[in-house]
């Protein structure tokens, strides 16, 4: 290969490195165009090693030499691959023939971390250092050798030199036999040993939760000084976002059970106490459950029973960050731990809840309004009145079965208001609701409504929800209201009386009184093809106690 | 092109040079007609002429401290990490850089070569020696070990840098830990890497460094041995390059909650009372205090937190702090603790006249402290270090006096001595022999009858170990 041809391959090279190292972090170790950009890589490399052993690159601050020649040129301050190894010191590197795409792709991984981050302790020479890559060397210059130091130790030594008459002196009392040994320890190393090693290195590199915790609380238990009490304080809050953001959820589990005994342990020093409530409180906000939040959002499994006993261990004050995060949550599945805990949480203080009433988001009002259906607590009718205007019908809908479960006049009457809402689905929910409730008032509510002149003019699918409410009432009054309705001559003759008897029928046969089968029986051959087949069912459902 | 390396491979060329190794080893050991010889040189033939059989061409070369075989570079395994490294010395001993297998070979051409190696080392081109021996045996070529550049040689000068650079960098971090201030952990591993290389490198000098204890500054001197021993003792236990920088960087910080002790304590010329002692044994848990207050939680920050809280605690839970609960110690801890107290043991410092010589210090930590220190990071420990440490001052039996220079690693109780007197007790300005060197009737020429302490003498180490 000409010197030319050479030096265009290893700019195809530099070229190659660059976008392998921009695509790498764009795209996920399975994406076809990360796979791509590295396979290009390695083929570049190939070609070049078809002629060469070896490739070396010289480095200099703002430029990248082969064989003098300069092959990459960059003079900026951000993306400069030249000044990405020069101000770690590289100023050398060989990639040898025979480098693997695995080696390749480590080179990659490397130098496209953003090393202006705090999080990242490791420069490019010992990220290079700890992959111990077989065909990448590189010559590094340690600038941060200097002499100062060494030139002050060897004058200290100096001045200690040992002066040749000691030696007489060492003579003489070895043979005098008052000074001198000879004990030799002999401790053979086994390959026994070297397998305990191996077991060893495992048991290192397993979690160190218990051992941390250990060793914090043993330093809180010690604590004297104001400033200690604020440094513990700080170092359990940095340890308990370790654990959330490495998904442990267990150890802080464990952090908030032995906090939580520190408090109930009347011998617990005051101070002592008060920090602990105050960490205790620290596992409910905003910045944990934000955390909290990643893993939700993410691929992360979390047990429920973990999960569960993390939030048993919280305050109230988790109420506000939980409610926030339910506006946040992305994924479904997890929503349901999250509601599960605000209705924990919610029975310690339900007015922080009523915020999330007013939330903007349609999804969270409605989370709300579950919530406090589960909460059951009556308070919360005041609250749920605004809601049940929200524009949006799923919103209205859970309001309304929050508003049945709760029951009482209040929520009834506004129930039925909720009847003539202008969403059908709403009126049907609401119609649910109210019989629900069970009550008397709720029942009367919904006679009138059929009795209503305007009740014709309802479709017949709603019609039906309507007696369907109204068989929650197995009663006397049903019954002969329904039995009247069926012997009395309407009005409005024409289907839609047929309608409103065939509702009554079903209504009958939901109620399963064994003697409305006589009067049902009578409708069996009428001449409404709808009636007729109502009786007929109503019949059979009572005779078979459906 | 690259040699295109299976796992076969890499399993005959690690297996190669082990029996080459043992070979050596039990040449030296007894006579070439000797049934265990003989039965070693069978052994090697039969393993080499598999390998010729398959692969034609056996290369085994060294470059810098690594083993070649093929053109590809022997990993250190646990298992054989004492055999490479005592084969490497033996072939740099006669300057012998590379063997080339070409056909098969027979165990009359390998006793030839053995008997050579052996003699080689008494003359005084033993390279030349062993090639011209070995000039009718075509099968088997030899090549001269590569010379390296002027800069390359002054090895110990570099050494010597990169210590003195790693206790100024180390006063450094513990004055930024004094003053609060931020620490920058990616200059700190570049210092430990470069520590690292030097280990892998030139393991025995940078333990030379380690035993010179004259300096003024104690507490950094200390922090970087520490640091240093514990790095080498990973290596020896074959640690991953990731486990040697964090043991590294948790071995820097295991006292650096003595920053909280107030100097008069810490340098108090006569014994603590009670009170003082109580200070002193909050220091593992001030030390926690300032690696937390130093940085964010991550594996490193823990790993260090708990050496600094464990390093004086006992396996069988006596030491200090006591905890409430008891638990294992530890790796790094129970590393850190036996190299700490052997660094700390055999210092000067100002309430102790007489610091342990190493080869005492190492008695005395076996005989009173076996049930408190991990029997077998001890016994790694003992086998780097040596049965007598550099530095131990040693009266040989030609009546000489010297100082251990360096160990080998093959015959620990045979190391490389620095003579400092004649037989006559005259100083001399040392010359170093080697305790394994034997004269022509297989009798060694010099060995150990005393040891003694070189500080009871004023024998400054520096002098003879920088």
């Amino acid at each position: 290969m000409e010197i030319c041809e050479q030096l265009t391959t290893v700019r195809n090279i530099i070229q190659a490195i660059l976008k392998a190292k921009k695509i790498v972090n764009l795209y996920p170790e399975n994406n076809p165009i990360y796979i791509k950009a590295l396979k290009e890589l390695s083929d570049r490399f190939s070609e070049f090693f078809q002629d060469n052993e070896s490739l070396k690159l010289n480095i200099d601050k703002n430029t990248i030499f082969y064989d003098s020649e300069s092959v990459y040129q960059n003079s900026a301050m951000l993306d400069n691959l030249a000044l990405l190894f020069f101000k770690d010191g590289v100023r050398e590197l060989t990639f040898k023939n025979g480098l693997t795409a695995k080696e390749t792709e480590a080179f990659i991984k490397i130098i496209s971390l953003d090393f202006e981050k705090d999080t990242i302790d490791e420069d490019v020479v010992t990220l290079f250092w700890e992959k111990d890559l077989d065909n990448i060397q590189y010559i590094v210059e340690d600038q941060f050798l200097s002499d100062d130091y060494e030139k002050k130790a060897m004058d200290e030594l100096q001045q200690k030199t040992s002066t040749p008459e000691s030696i007489e002196e060492i003579y003489s009392a070895i043979f005098s036999e008052e000074e001198g040994s000879k004990n030799e320890i002999i401790l053979p190393v086994t390959d026994e040993d070297f397998h305990s090693l191996l077991e060893e290195f495992d048991k290192h590199n397993q979690d160190k939760t218990d051992k941390s915790l250990n060793m914090l609380f043993e330093l809180f238990s010690e604590v004297e000084k104001e400033q200690e009490y604020l440094d513990i304080v700080n170092y359990f809050k940095m340890f308990i976002e370790f654990f959330i953001k490495k998904g442990n959820i267990n150890a802080v589990v464990d952090v908030q059970s032995r906090l939580k005994k520190l408090i109930d342990n009347e011998r617990t020093d005051r101070e002592i106490r008060k920090c602990a409530v105050k960490l205790l409180s620290f596992t409910g906000g905003y910045s944990i459950i934000d955390l909290i939040g990643n893993i939700l959002n993410s691929s992360q499994k979390i047990e429920e029973n973990v999960f569960k006993s993390f939030v048993s261990f919280l305050d109230t004050n988790a109420i506000l960050p939980f409610m926030k995060l339910l506006g946040e949550l992305k994924a479904i599945h997890t929503r349901k731990l999250v509601i599960d805990a605000l209705v924990y949480l919610g029975k310690k203080d339900i007015s922080s809840l009523y915020k999330g009433l007013n939330d903007p988001r349609w999804y969270v009002v409605r989370n709300m309004a579950y919530i406090l259906r589960k909460i059951n607590d009556k308070n919360a009718f005041t609250y749920l009145l605004k809601p049940l205007e929200h524009e949006d019908i799923r919103v209205r809908k859970e309001v309304i079965r929050t508003l049945g479960e709760l029951g009482g006049d209040k929520a009834i009457t506004s129930l039925q208001r909720c009847l003539h809402d202008n969403n059908i689905h709403v009126r049907k929910t609401a119609l649910s609701a109210l019989g629900n409730t069970g009550a008397a008032a709720a029942k009367q509510i919904i006679m009138e409504q059929i009795s209503d002149k305007a009740f014709n003019d309802n479709s017949f699918d709603e019609k039906k929800q309507y007696f369907e409410a109204l068989a929650n009432w197995k009663d006397r009054d049903v019954y002969d209201f329904l039995v009247k309705m069926l012997s009395k001559r309407s009005f409005f003759p024409g289907s839609k009386d047929y309608d409103n008897k065939a509702c009554a029928v079903y209504c009958l046969g939901l109620i399963g009184r064994k003697d409305a089968i006589p009067i049902l029986n009578e409708y069996k051959n009428n001449s409404n093809k709808l009636l007729r087949e109502y009786s007929f069912s109503a019949v059979q459902r009572i005779e078979n106690g459906i | 092109m690259a040699y295109s390396v299976n796992s076969e491979t890499i399993n005959n060329a690690t297996e190669v040079i082990n029996q080459l190794a043992i070979f050596l080893r039990t040449a030296k050991v007894h006579n070439i007609n000797n049934t265990a010889v003989i039965s070693a040189t069978d052994k090697f033939v039969s393993l080499v002429n598999n390998i010729i059989g398959l692969e034609n061409t056996i290369v085994l070369e060294i470059r810098g401290e690594y083993f070649y075989f093929n053109d590809y570079r022997i990993r250190y395994s646990p298992e054989y990490i004492l055999n490479l490294d005592s084969l490497i010395r033996e072939f740099k001993k006669v300057e012998l850089g590379t063997i080339l297998i070409k056909n098969k070979i027979s165990p009359e051409d390998i006793k030839v070569f053995i008997g050579l190696f052996l003699k080689s080392h008494l003359s005084e081109n033993p390279f030349d020696y062993l090639k011209d021996g070995m000039s009718d045996i075509a099968s088997i070529q030899l090549k001269k070990i590569q010379t390296i550049s002027d800069e390359t040689l002054d090895k110990r000068k570099i050494v010597k840098r990169i210590y003195f650079n790693a206790v100024s960098f180390y006063k450094e971090i513990f004055n930024k830990v004094r003053n609060d201030e931020k620490i920058n952990l990616k200059r700190a591993k570049r210092v430990i890497t470069s520590v690292i290389n030097q280990i892998i490198e030139q393991e025995q000098i940078l333990l030379g460094m380690t035993a010179i204890k004259d300096y003024d500054e104690y507490t950094y001197h200390h922090s970087t041995n520490v640091s240093i021993l514990s790095v080498a003792l990973g290596r020896r236990m074959d640690m991953n390059h990731k486990m040697l920088i964090d043991l590294g960087i948790a071995s820097i910080f295991h006292d650096i909650g003595k920053i909280e002790v107030p100097n008069e304590i810490l340098n108090k010329p006569s014994n603590l009372n009670d009170s003082e002692w109580r200070i002193i044994k909050k220091h593992p848990k001030w030390g926690v205090n300032a690696i937390l207050k130093m940085r964010s939680i991550d594996d490193l920050t823990i790993n260090s937190a708990i050496v600094a809280f464990e390093h004086h605690m006992n396996i069988n839970h006596t030491g200090y702090p006591q905890v409430e609960n008891p638990a294992a110690l530890d790796l790094f801890s129970r590393i850190v603790s036996i190299v700490d107290q052997y660094d700390a043991m055999t210092a000067n410092r100002i309430y102790r006249s007489n610091p342990m010589s190493p080869d005492t210090t190492l008695r005395e930590l076996q005989e009173k402290s076996w049930e408190k220190l991990d029997p077998l990071v001890f016994k790694f420990f003992v086998n780097m270090i040596g049965i007598y440490p550099i530095g131990t001052l040693v009266m040989l039996n030609s009546k000489e006096l010297g100082l251990v220079f360096e160990n080998n690693q093959d015959f620990l109780h045979r190391p490389r001595i620095m003579i400092i007197s004649d037989n006559k007790g005259n100083w001399i300005k040392g010359h170093l022999v080697d305790l394994a060197d034997k004269n022509g009737n297989d009798e060694y020429l010099r060995t150990i009858i005393k040891t003694m302490n070189p500080k009871h003498y004023n024998i400054n180490l520096a002098e003879y170990l920088l």
